[in-house]
């Protein structure tokens, strides 16, 4: 005699349906959010003022280290005290409605609360000094701030440029470099490594080397410390 | 497929709609969350975000008066090193000042003024503003002081030193009081006395510990506690391995301390009677003719009594070991004894130091190097001259019983805490009409406060520091704000700045910034022209970012000579203790723990460092000698009452073999009952139990002599140590012997026993 539990089981087919749809529709809805959220043009945060880079480091050529002015001292970059952007629009642009909101919180005496957009992982330790005094431009990581109104983690498409600051401040592409960053757009760690296996440092600059083979900072602990 | 009806086809649209969601809502809640950057709204001038800024300072934590670095970053302290420029430490720094930003960072400071209404040590403290403590302390100072009875006013204040301490005396003056005590309970009052018995001078020589040849230690634990331990230890090292030769230390204690177990020989003398030991050797020296002074011969008539046979039998040390003791002092070039901690703690103490400092003169040890070099002036106040001794201490609390004192004005002096139970002082001090603490911690002595007005912890604040063991020339320190106040405190000469202005006695100075730099300013008036800096501004730059200011100033040269009357005086007496020997078998020694007099028993580094000897955290023991134990059935963990005619204290014992058989350790700092969650509750304190024995020529409590007895509870607890067991448990692994058995079966014993 054949016993099956298909009778059995047939009830149960539609609850199994509703946990398969329901499933798949999890999967579907971390995607979703993955790709919403991680699309530049739509991730870039809300800023407390509608700051725009490509007024300042675009338009007016102000040099990123002018308010940024830890990046060649300090691991971090450091952002600008509500009184530096006084010291410019005390005379600057004082009737524009953005100005106001500026003057308004250095007259509270309040901090602006920018929100941070490149944030690497509390286990990365990544530091500004070294980078920039190799002479790194700040592009080859950020991407063509002087470009966006509003600031985003650049995206970037396959073997961009290595991007160097020239004793004068001027970015150029690297003369010995044509391979830059990386096929992963995102801020993880093959965009430091590929840049790493590919660049030696000379008299305290970065350069491109062609052998591939030197470990410059390959150490896990050189990041992961 | 199935059929899908109407109601299954809502089910599946639910479950998608919900799965999809669960899925966004999942990826949102793993997502690195979003962060802020927030700028400074006027970025200060000296420091870059994310790079360390250091502060030279002083460490406060004793009154060794160390040289510090504070790494700080975005304003707050994180660590901790000796500055290397500093001539005290070098660059080294002990446990307890590295613990340091544990008094910074502490959960149990005092964040504001408080009044406690509710009753003393009821510890029911409300808020008040600085405006209402301050008014309710003035207007009790200013009638006493319109009076004329500026003398009803006391100061109790932890032992300060430089600019700080002429401030409080000004304001001691301004007030019309003399009552301005600075306590410590290990200031080593025997040591001036007998210092300036000997040498004629208050102050205290410097011990070149660096240079000598051969240490004779008597007690002091130069390593741990006494004096200078960082400064000592640096001395220690450069004689054992800094030049071609190899400095001999000897030790001499009944338990045996961090520097007993560095010392190439320990003698375990019977307590108390290391002076007579040391006039041993001084009887010795002369009488073998290495001494060649024109007083010798009245040398030899003060030490005639002190024969070897003499000494060795009331010592407890071999005459040969005497002997041979003796000779190495003489001998070996140079030479230096020490003494302090147990030694000095006797009823006998000053009578003992003047015995050591005999002995350095007949040597030839003093104004040598690697001897006894006298210090210059240090150039700043020290605390000596106002530091308040167990009998000064009970003149105040009998004071106090007589209602001769109004108001009392606590500094971080907690005298409640280090003086034995017995003398009544806690009870006197509840006699005060209205006390007043300037603490940063509610300790035992502020929870009897009416008004609490916090003082910064000494990384928030002013001050300076001349060490006043010193380093053989003049040296002083600032010490300088690293962080700004964490809390609404202000720093203690402000406070007492604020009330002088409140009493109509306004002090030339608006803050304590002002006073110790009008301090410095006469120091950089008075410096050599030749290297002399154009401005006081730029002297005081460089004094700060040095952190350290000195002064070539020897007075190497100077030998100092006792006349007669002074040899006449040499003489050391059996000790005294209190309690009766049938009844109390045992002699007590308190020692100084990593937790100094119980003041760093509020840091949890601190309680979770293992002690040096014992590597006990977290609590109290009684050590004991593992023949003592046996005797007495006790064994490791056993919870024992220790009883001295004054009272009794409990805690586990410790079997340790360095110690002799009829004497008891405890160490000091445990058994805190209201010093914030870390100390509190945790350990017993032994000084509570002292008897009030006091050594006559210092005034002093001698805490090394009280007798004790042990009575077993029966309880028995695990004590919490990291070393394990001290023993193979019976797997024989290194067998040992007795140096009896090695004797009675001779050449037939292995000592260890190597399988083949």
């Amino acid at each position: 005699m054949n016993v099956s539990i298909q009778p059995a089981l047939k009830s149960l087919r539609t609850a199994a349906l509703i946990a398969l749809v329901a499933v798949v529709g999890v999967f579907m809805g971390y995607f979703i959010d993955f790709l919403i959220t991680d699309n530049p043009e739509v991730s870039a945060p809300e800023q407390p003022i509608a700051f725009s880079h490509k007024i300042h480091a675009g338009d007016n050529e102000i040099p990123c280290q002018y308010c940024h002015t830890e990046a060649r001292r300090s691991p971090s970059a450091g952002v600008p005290s509500v009184n530096k952007c006084m010291g410019c629009h005390n005379e600057v642009a004082t009737d524009s409605p953005l100005i106001r909101q500026v003057s308004e919180y250095w007259e509270n005496k309040e901090p602006i609360p920018w929100v941070k957009v490149h944030d690497l992982p509390d286990f990365v330790h990544f530091t500004h000094k070294r980078h920039v005094q190799a002479g790194i431009a700040c592009q080859t990581c950020h991407g063509p701030v002087e470009t966006m109104d509003k600031i985003a983690v650049h995206s970037r498409d396959n073997d961009g440029p290595t991007l160097m600051a020239s004793t004068t401040g001027e970015i150029t592409n690297s003369e010995t470099s044509e391979v830059g960053a990386t096929q992963n757009d995102h801020w993880e760690m093959g965009l430091c490594l590929n840049c790493h296996k590919q660049h030696d440092v000379v008299d305290g600059k970065a350069v491109r080397v062609d052998d591939g083979g030197f470990d410059n900072g390959l150490d896990c602990w050189t990041c992961h410390k | 497929m199935p059929n899908i009806d109407r109601r299954d086809f809502i089910k599946l649209v639910g479950a998608g709609g919900v799965g999809v969601g669960a899925g966004v809502v999942l990826r949102e809640s793993i997502k690195h969350p979003r962060e802020h950057l927030i700028p400074h709204v006027l970025a200060p001038e000296d420091y870059s975000s994310g790079v360390a800024t250091w502060y030279n300072s002083v460490c406060s934590m004793c009154s060794a008066g160390c040289g510090i670095s504070v790494r700080t970053r975005e304003g707050r302290a994180k660590k901790i090193e000796g500055n290397p420029s500093h001539a005290v430490n070098q660059g080294g720094l002990c446990a307890v000042g590295q613990a340091g930003l544990q008094v910074l960072y502490n959960p149990d400071r005092v964040t504001g003024p408080l009044l406690q209404a509710a009753g003393r040590g009821s510890n029911d403290f409300t808020q008040i503003t600085w405006d209402d403590g301050l008014t309710r302390v003035a207007s009790r100072l200013d009638v006493l002081r319109a009076a004329g009875r500026g003398n009803r006013v006391a100061v109790l204040t932890r032992g300060t030193s430089g600019h700080l301490a002429e401030l409080l005396e000004a304001f001691g003056q301004g007030l019309g009081t003399d009552r301005l005590l600075h306590y410590d309970y290990d200031h080593p009052h025997a040591l001036h006395v007998a210092n300036q018995r000997f040498f004629g001078e208050q102050q205290l020589p410097y011990y070149d510990l660096a240079n000598t040849r051969h240490l004779l230690s008597f007690g002091a634990d130069y390593l741990a506690g006494w004096l200078s331990p960082v400064h000592h230890s640096l001395g220690f090292a450069q004689s054992r391995h800094g030049g071609d030769h190899r400095g001999h230390f000897v030790q001499i204690e009944p338990r045996m301390s961090p520097s007993g177990a560095a010392a190439d020989e320990w003698i375990p003398a019977r307590p108390g009677t290391e002076g007579i030991l040391a006039l041993g050797l001084a009887h010795h020296i002369v009488a073998s003719g290495h001494y060649e002074g024109d007083d010798v011969d009245a040398w030899q008539e003060v030490l005639s009594a002190y024969t070897l046979a003499r000494v060795a039998q009331e010592t407890d040390v071999s005459e040969s070991t005497l002997r041979q003791l003796a000779e190495s002092f003489a001998n070996t070039r140079p030479s230096l004894a020490i003494g302090g901690d147990g030694a000095a703690n006797n009823s006998n103490g000053v009578d003992t130091l003047v015995a050591i400092n005999a002995l350095n003169y007949l040597a030839g040890n003093v104004g040598e190097m690697g001897g006894v070099i006298f210090n210059p002036d240090p150039g700043g106040a020290t605390s000596h001259s106002r530091q308040a001794n167990y009998q000064t201490l009970a003149q105040l609390a009998e004071s106090a019983r007589s209602g001769e004192i109004d108001v009392l004005i606590l500094n971080d002096a907690n005298p409640v805490f280090t003086m034995p139970v017995a003398s009544g002082f806690k009870a006197a001090l509840e006699q005060i009409p209205f006390i007043v603490s300037l603490s940063s911690f509610i300790d035992e002595t502020s929870a009897l406060a009416d008004v609490v007005l916090p003082s910064h912890t000494y990384l928030e604040s002013w001050g300076d520091a001349f060490p006043e063991q010193g380093v053989g020339f003049s040296i002083g320190a600032v010490s300088q704000p690293v962080v700004a106040p964490l809390y609404d405190t202000k720093a203690t000469g402000d406070i007492v700045l604020d009330l002088a202005r409140r009493v109509g006695k306004p002090m030339p100075w608006n803050s304590t910034e002002e006073c110790i730099k009008d301090g410095w300013n006469k120091i950089y008036q008075e410096s050599d022209s030749n290297t002399k800096t154009e401005s006081f501004e730029s002297f005081w730059t460089a004094l700060l970012k040095a952190g350290v200011w000195g002064k070539k100033n020897h007075r190497m040269t100077e030998t100092s000579r006792p006349n007669a009357n002074t040899i006449a005086s040499i003489g050391v007496d059996a000790p005294t203790f209190s309690g009766d020997a049938e009844v109390y078998p045992f002699v007590l020694q308190p020692y100084l723990s990593t937790m100094h007099d119980g003041r760093a028993a509020n840091l949890p580094w601190i309680q979770e460092l293992p002690d040096a000897m014992t590597s006990v955290v977290y609590g109290s023991w009684v050590e004991m000698n593992p023949k003592t134990a046996k005797d007495l059935g006790l064994t490791e963990g056993d919870l024992v009452d220790v009883e001295s005619p004054e009272g009794a204290v409990r805690a586990p014992i410790l079997v340790y073999p360095a110690i002799r058989p009829d004497v008891i350790a405890m160490p000091i700092g445990q058994g805190h009952t209201n010093y914030g969650r870390y100390a509190s509750n945790r350990g017993t304190n032994p000084l509570e139990i002292l008897s009030p024995v006091v050594d006559e020529n210092s005034g002093n409590v001698a805490s090394n002599a009280t007798r004790v007895k042990i009575v077993a509870t029966g309880k028995h607890v695990e004590i919490v140590k990291t070393s394990g067991k001290s023993r193979d448990l019976g797997r024989d692994i290194v067998q040992t012997t007795g140096g009896d058995d090695h004797t009675a079966q001779t050449n037939s014993i292995p000592i260890t026993v190597i399988p083949t």
